[in-house]
């Protein structure tokens, strides 16, 4: 199911390691970047190339915020929740983007460009109410400011 | 202005290169080291100038250095933790931002000190810039002559490697952090044995914070007593990041000396309170430290000054509430960020933070009853007997909101409504 | 050693104890969920919370995680732990379902005996409950997450403890789930375990489900005689069957558990068909018609014209008796093997154990080397291969010598020899291991031995290099041990593993010596059987000449057993007289003239010794009978009044075996009723006031002190010859599941069979052109044997593995192994899949 190339390159990566577990998380982050999440086959996939059983990489995969066992969208937003965006309009925040993206929070949008998941502090207290895109940091976020960035990526995915 | 150790080098939108690094002397602890220090001299320096780990639990780093037995077997590692995923706390992606480079000197020499041959720095995925910067300048060091084989002619072998994490707040605990980077559960494993015994692969190991590290080639190159005395107060050493956010009008990352007050640190380093803002509570290091009330606004944020009024510095990470926020909706979004944060191991933490968190949010949502307080109290107490320091952190934000603010909570209930919407 | 105080009662332990531990010796049970003795400590669920009043450690602790020391004041009682276990109970119990009216572990479930003892009553939680999905684990065990406490036993014991890879926990806080990564059979065969650990109703007897509570059930200690280790098991019936069994603590045997065979194997007592009433010539009669007809026909013949065959899974009580019933009638043809080659294997191994030199199962958890010879622990005796693995966890290192694919939960050297190269395999290996001078220091005998020992085993590159890595373990090592099957094994093997192991027991070591025999009571019955007779096959000789004409079988079915069938089938219908008694509805029990229906271990006590001379006992579960579902077919039973038990009439076989005697003899006493134990004692040189109680706790050894034979004295020169290339070694071998003979008449165990193979090396099959999966057809001098061909790179090559399997007609040999000309090995042409 993984391109060879992928494959190799995963090869390579675990090769370099002490013990191949220790990238077991990298592995998974890889081919998420292809693929979006870690299907069933990705999962058996990874596993072998690991030396690791499906189930004890299934032990890491279902314990981390960052691994996805679903689809996503092409986009993942995780909106920080914790105490310091919370105090600084989260709430209006979050309704915005499920009123703009019309989903609910942790689903993806119709035409799967968007996931809407929660994240607990992601480290940006400074610049809050502040979100992730597909690991990119957003901050100081406004209603406005929200509705440029989507626009934006929007745009991208079309011209893509 | 006080005097910026670990910012030395920052500039406003970039990190500082490595030439400027150096110029500011960096890497020249490394070479002093590397030529006619000991490992045991490293470490002496390191004890006597007090340098507390900057993590949160404030353990003293060259104490923990002399753990490792001089019989100790190789291989040895270092695992340094940029996990930082404690609410509030942005200071260690503050300081890789600023001047990777300190940090990286820092971990060679504490390799150095311990006989490592590796360092792994475990980073947050929300911090992938920061592992991006990291790897760059790990290669731009190496290139240097500063990592890898016979370092600058020494014989010392050692190298780091950036471990990203899948993103869990517990990763950053001092021995589940050891389970990640391996690809186990990253459960915390209670010592015996302790982790600079047997770690990181069966092997000894040093686990420090970032912040802490990097404070490593200044202390080696200005001396303990220097260290010392950049802080504010008598017992404490040395320089701290403090982190600041909510009300105030500049929340941001400030490098000042070791136990400057909070009111100082609020009115003259983030602009003071926000205008219409009046300070209500803070929480002096995180989400799981006990509040601090105005009858507090001027303690010394070093860890004796808060030790002795009976709350804790943690990672001074400041989180600052004003009289317009309601306290119980914070704890209670402190209290969900535990419950769901809770690797699911100890049953007091997995299943009494979420216990308390519904308490909470049935007093927060008008469904609250007087018997919850007593019931909030008591299990507050009881989540001292769990596994780690999770549960306990958890319940400081619960515990000093009973204590300083029943008030609040009270109303609450009375009103059957937040009496703050 | 450490004193201490634990609610005002002193205690003197030896160091290391957990306070736990020191409690429950004082009798006070402080509660728990994930602390198990066998399993270890790990402070999961917080639940054995004690107050320590004084010392360094003052507070509360965990008492399953701190050491008793010298000195120490706990108090179990102290409120504040008590409220704080009480807290733990009420949080645990936050998402349970409450579901114990519909749970089978009501009433022997360790959370409902917390929750009351905790003082936890009423429920005040008023939030949602979180719910799983469970998934289908296989035909043993049920899968009901919703009762979840994550005390974590089940991931330690199944992954950590048994080494395998398919259970885990997943999720993370309040969710986190124990399965595999999807559904499917889960792949240890000690899965059964999970049953007995999970302290709710998680993990339950499938096979089981719903047949009785707990309190309806008679239960009782009884054995597994599913292979000669011995393990101990609890059994529980109901309305007349065994409905399950469970592990039962030995320190000395297994420890706390027993594999899935032992455990789900016992439905062979209840089979549907098994033959309940006295038969002559196929008609029921009664017990004195049937004993009179035996009596009458067998006293027709001389003595040298009746012979008598047993089995290595007759009890003790059998055996004893049926040992009298040869000496009354003077039989010279008393056999209780079928083959010379199993007879001499199992003579020649309970030869030579001695208790010095002998290890019990238990010992060899704490083994620092092993070296294991001609035997396939997880198909042969399974609680071998965890013993091994326990021994592994402490960083023992293992070696095994076997042409079989063997597989083991843990890392080991796999010697792949054939089997003509074992003993140059195994005794090379030895030798490379030891110093002359450390043989030398032994003695003149010894340091001959080993200079005799072989060292030219063609270890090629491969086994050079695993060779290289294994010697240093085994030059280190103090405690090693040496393991030997009895199975595809010649007897120079056996003799020649105990003259090894005392060699390295000799240079100063604590070496040991483990054999695997091949039935539950193997090690008496070649203590009742003679050197000077044969085994079944001289009798079955005497048998085709005419000179013997009568035949006694006792809980012995050679259909199942004797490698040539056909040759078995002519002989037998040469016979005037077959008087067969069993409990199992076999072949040789439709075939005999005259069947007595005997107990099963269920029915009556039964003494069993396991491989290691250890006499263990049986007690009686319940009363024999047709199980009531098979005779109410799930109605009413019927409406019939009489004073029997329908189906009550099989009796002890050493009953009827004295019965037949007294008959024989005419004997004044019948013998009935008469204890077989003193008999037993005499025979074992053992004290008749003793007699062991099936709660015993560790059995009586009935080892010699120095064994029997010649030290030192075993065959070393072999010169074995590779087989010409188009030739292969076809052996008969066992599997965990389907070859046993009487868990294959189990139907739970039907269900988690898997269909016979052949097992071949690639190689081999390449040179044949055969491939992985193919339906290959074997001509043997019997027959043909069809069945699909599995092609395995971890074995020897030049050899053909057939499985004994209850689904296949092996028995078309004359012996096994056999060698065979690779042209009688094709690919199976018919298109028709054979029925077994």
């Amino acid at each position: 199911m993984l391109f060879d190339a992928l494959r190799e390159s995963l090869l390579q990566q675990i090769a370099q390691a002490e013990h191949p577990r220790e990238k077991a998380i990298d592995v998974m982050c890889e081919i998420q970047k292809h693929y979006g999440y870690m299907s069933d086959e990705a999962m058996k996939e990874a596993a072998g190339l690991l030396g690791m059983t499906p189930l004890e990489l299934e032990e890491l995969a279902t314990f981390y915020d960052f691994i996805f066992r679903e689809p996503v969208g092409r986009y993942v937003i995780q909106l920080c929740d914790s105490a310091m965006c919370l105090i600084n309009d989260y709430e209006t925040i979050r309704d915005h983007l499920c009123a703009r993206l019309q989903i609910g929070m942790g689903e993806t949008t119709a035409d799967g460009l968007f996931t809407l998941l929660p994240a607990c502090c992601i480290g940006y207290c400074d610049r809050a109410p502040a979100m992730l895109i597909n690991r990119k940091v957003y901050g100081y976020l406004t209603k406005q400011k929200i509705d440029e960035i989507l626009d934006k990526l929007i745009a991208e995915a079309k011209s893509s | 202005m006080y005097p910026q150790v670990l910012f030395q080098n920052r500039k406003p939108d970039r990190i500082a290169t490595l030439e400027e690094y150096r110029r500011s002397g960096g890497y020249e602890a490394l070479r002093a080291v590397l030529q006619s220090k000991s490992r045991q001299d490293v470490i002496q320096q390191v004890a006597e100038a007090n340098l507390l780990g900057r993590g949160g639990a404030g353990f003293p780093a060259g104490k923990k250095w002399a753990l490792v037995p001089d019989d100790a077997p190789f291989p040895r590692y270092i695992v340094v933790n940029s996990d930082e995923m404690e609410p509030g706390t942005f200071k260690d992606r503050v300081l890789i931002h600023a001047d990777p480079h300190t940090v990286i000197e820092g971990i060679i020499i504490t390799g150095y000190a311990v006989s490592a041959k590796k360092g792994f720095i475990f980073v947050r995925p929300s911090y992938e810039s920061c592992a991006v910067i990291l790897e760059r300048e790990i290669e731009v060091a190496r290139q240097a002559g500063f990592l890898g084989d016979n370092i600058l002619g020494s014989g010392f072998c050692f190298d780091i490697v950036v471990h990203r994490s899948g993103g869990r707040y517990i990763c950053g605990e001092g021995t589940a952090i050891l389970n990640a980077i391996m690809g186990k559960r990253p459960n915390p494993m209670k010592p015996p044995p302790y982790p600079t015994v047997k770690g990181l692969f069966g092997q000894p190991t040093v686990v420090n914070n970032v912040e802490t590290l990097a404070f490593v080639p200044h202390i080696m190159r200005n001396g303990a007593a220097w260290f010392k005395s950049l802080a504010a107060t008598e017992s404490a050493a040395g320089t701290k990041l403090y982190c600041i956010s909510g009300k105030v009008n500049r929340p941001g990352c400030v490098e000042l000396p070791m136990g400057v007050r909070l009111s100082e640190i609020i009115e003259e380093h983030c602009g003071g309170m926000l205008p219409g803002s009046e300070f209500k509570a803070c929480l002096p290091g995180g989400a799981s430290t006990r509040y601090l009330t105005p009858e507090h606004y001027h303690v010394p944020m070093d860890f004796d000054s808060l030790k002795a009024i009976g709350h804790r510095l943690g990672t001074a990470a400041i989180m600052v509430f004003d009289h317009k926020t309601c306290l119980v909706k914070v704890t209670l979004n402190l209290m969900q960020f535990f419950a769901r944060e809770s690797c699911g191991w100890c049953t007091p933490c997995r299943e009494g933070l979420p216990y308390m968190r519904d308490l909470l949010e049935r007093i927060e949502y008008g469904e609250g009853k007087e018997e919850y307080i007593p019931q909030l109290r008591s299990m507050s107490q009881h989540l001292w007997n769990a596994y780690c320091a999770l549960a306990p952190g958890a319940t400081c934000p619960v515990e000093s909101l009973l204590t300083f603010f029943e008030e609040e909570v009270r109303e609450h209930i009375r009103q059957r409504k937040c009496p703050f919407k | 050693m450490p004193r201490l105080l634990i609610d005002d009662r002193e205690i003197e332990v030896p160091p290391g104890t957990k306070v736990i531990e020191a409690a429950e010796r004082l009798g006070i049970m402080v509660p728990r969920f994930c602390y198990h003795h066998g399993l270890g400590s790990v402070g999961a669920c917080r639940m054995c919370a004690v107050k320590v009043l004084r010392g360094p450690l003052a507070g509360v602790q965990m008492s399953c995680m701190i050491e008793a020391q010298d000195g120490m004041v706990v108090s179990t009682t102290d409120g504040e732990v008590v409220d704080f276990r009480r807290h733990v109970i009420e949080w645990l119990m936050l998402n349970h379902p409450h579901d114990c009216p519909v749970c089978d572990e009501g009433g022997h479930c360790l959370l409902q005996d917390m929750t009351v003892s905790g003082g936890h009553g009423l429920r005040r939680y008023l939030g949602p409950k979180r719910t799983y999905r469970d998934q289908y684990l296989g035909a043993l065990v049920q899968h009901e997450m919703n009762r979840c406490i994550q005390c974590y036993r089940c991931v330690r014991y199944y992954q950590e403890f048994c080494g395998y890879r398919d259970l885990g926990v997943l999720q993370i806080a309040n969710k986190v789930y124990f399965g595999r990564f999807e559904d499917g059979v889960l792949e240890s065969p000690f899965s059964g375990n999970l049953v007995d650990l999970c302290p709710t109703g998680v993990y339950t007897d499938k096979p089981a489900r719903f047949k009785a509570r707990r309190w309806d059930l008679e239960r009782g200690p009884s054995l597994c005689i599913h292979c000669s280790l011995g393990c101990n098991t609890v059994a529980g019936a109901r309305y007349r069957e065994v409905v399950r069994q469970e592990a039962r603590l030995n320190e000395a045997v297994n420890g706390y558990f027993i594999c899935d065979r032992g455990r789900y194997g016992f439905a062979y007592a209840g089979h549907p068909e098994r033959p309940r009433t006295p038969r002559v010539d196929g008609r029921s009669v009664t017990w004195d018609a049937a004993l009179d007809a035996a009596s009458n026909g067998l006293s027709r013949y001389a003595p040298e014209a009746v012979a008598v065959l047993g089995s290595p899974r007759c009890s003790v009580e059998t055996l004893a008796m049926l040992n009298r019933l040869i000496a009354a009638m003077r039989c010279q043809h008393a056999d209780y093997f079928f083959t010379d080659a199993q007879k001499n294997n199992v003579r020649q191994a309970v030869g030579r154990l001695d208790r010095t030199l002998a290890v019990s199962l238990r010992e060899v958890e704490s083994a620092d080397c092993i070296v294991a010879v001609g035997v396939d622990p997880i198909a042969e005796a399974p609680m071998l291969a965890l013993a091994m693995r326990q021994a592994w966890r402490k960083d023992a290192a293992i070696a095994v010598i076997d042409p079989r694919p063997v597989t083991l939960p843990f890392a080991f050297t796999h010697f792949a020899a054939p089997p003509a190269q074992l003993n140059d395999c195994l005794g090379g290996l030895v030798k490379a291991a030891l110093r002359r001078d450390s043989a030398a220091g032994v003695g003149a005998a010894a340091l001959e031995f080993y200079d005799r020992l072989p060292s030219n085993y063609p270890f090629d590159d491969a086994d050079r290099e695993k060779l290289a890595a294994f010697l240093p373990h085994l030059q280190r090592s103090r405690r090693p041990i040496l393991i030997c099957g009895t199975d595809i094994v010649s007897d120079a093997t056996i003799s020649l593993a105990a003259d090894l192991a005392a060699l390295l027991r000799a240079g100063g070591e604590h070496a040991g010596l483990f054999y695997v025999l091949p039935g539950a009571d193997a090690f008496a019955a070649a203590h009742y059987d003679s050197a000077a007779t044969g085994s079944f096959e001289r009798t079955l000789e005497a048998i085709e000449e005419g000179a013997v004409k009568a035949l006694v079988v006792v809980e012995s079915d050679p259909f199942r057993h004797f490698p040539d069938r056909a040759r078995l089938e002519k002989a037998l219908g040469k016979l005037d007289c077959i008087l067969a008694m069993d409990y199992l509805p076999s072949r040789m029990a439709e075939k005999a003239h005259i069947f007595l229906p005997t107990k099963t271990l269920f029915e009556t006590r039964s003494t069993f010794i396991n491989q290691e001379g250890r006499l263990q006992v049986a007690g009686p579960i319940h009363q024999v009978g047709v199980p009531i579902w098979q005779v109410s077919n799930q109605g009413h039973p019927p409406r019939v009044y009489g004073t029997g038990i329908p189906g009550g009439e099989p009796r002890a076989a050493w009953e009827v075996l004295a019965d037949l005697t007294a008959r024989l003899t005419l004997a004044e006493e019948k013998g009935n009723g008469q204890d077989p134990w003193p008999i037993i004692a005499g025979d074992l040189g053992l004290d008749p006031e003793q007699k062991p109680s099936p709660l015993a706790a560790e059995g009586i050894r009935v080892l010699p002190e120095k064994a029997a034979g010649l030290e030192f004295a075993a065959e070393t020169s072999f010169s074995p010859r590779d087989l010409p290339a188009d030739q292969l070694q076809v052996l008969a071998v066992d599997w965990t599941f389907g070859t046993e003979e009487l868990a294959s008449y189990s139907e739970i165990i039907q269900q988690v069979e898997v269909e016979p193979k052949a097992s071949m090396h690639p190689v081999d099959a390449s040179r044949l052109g055969l491939q992985d999966g193919q339906r290959i057809s074997i001509r043997l001098e019997k027959g043909e044997v069809k069945l699909p061909l599995q092609v395995a790179e971890n074995m020897a090559r030049g050899v053909l593995l057939l499985p004994r399997h209850r689904r296949l007609d092996w028995q078309k040999s004359a012996q096994y192994p056999v060698v065979i000309s690779v042209e009688q090995i094709v690919a199976d042409k018919s298109a028709r899949h054979e029925a077994g």
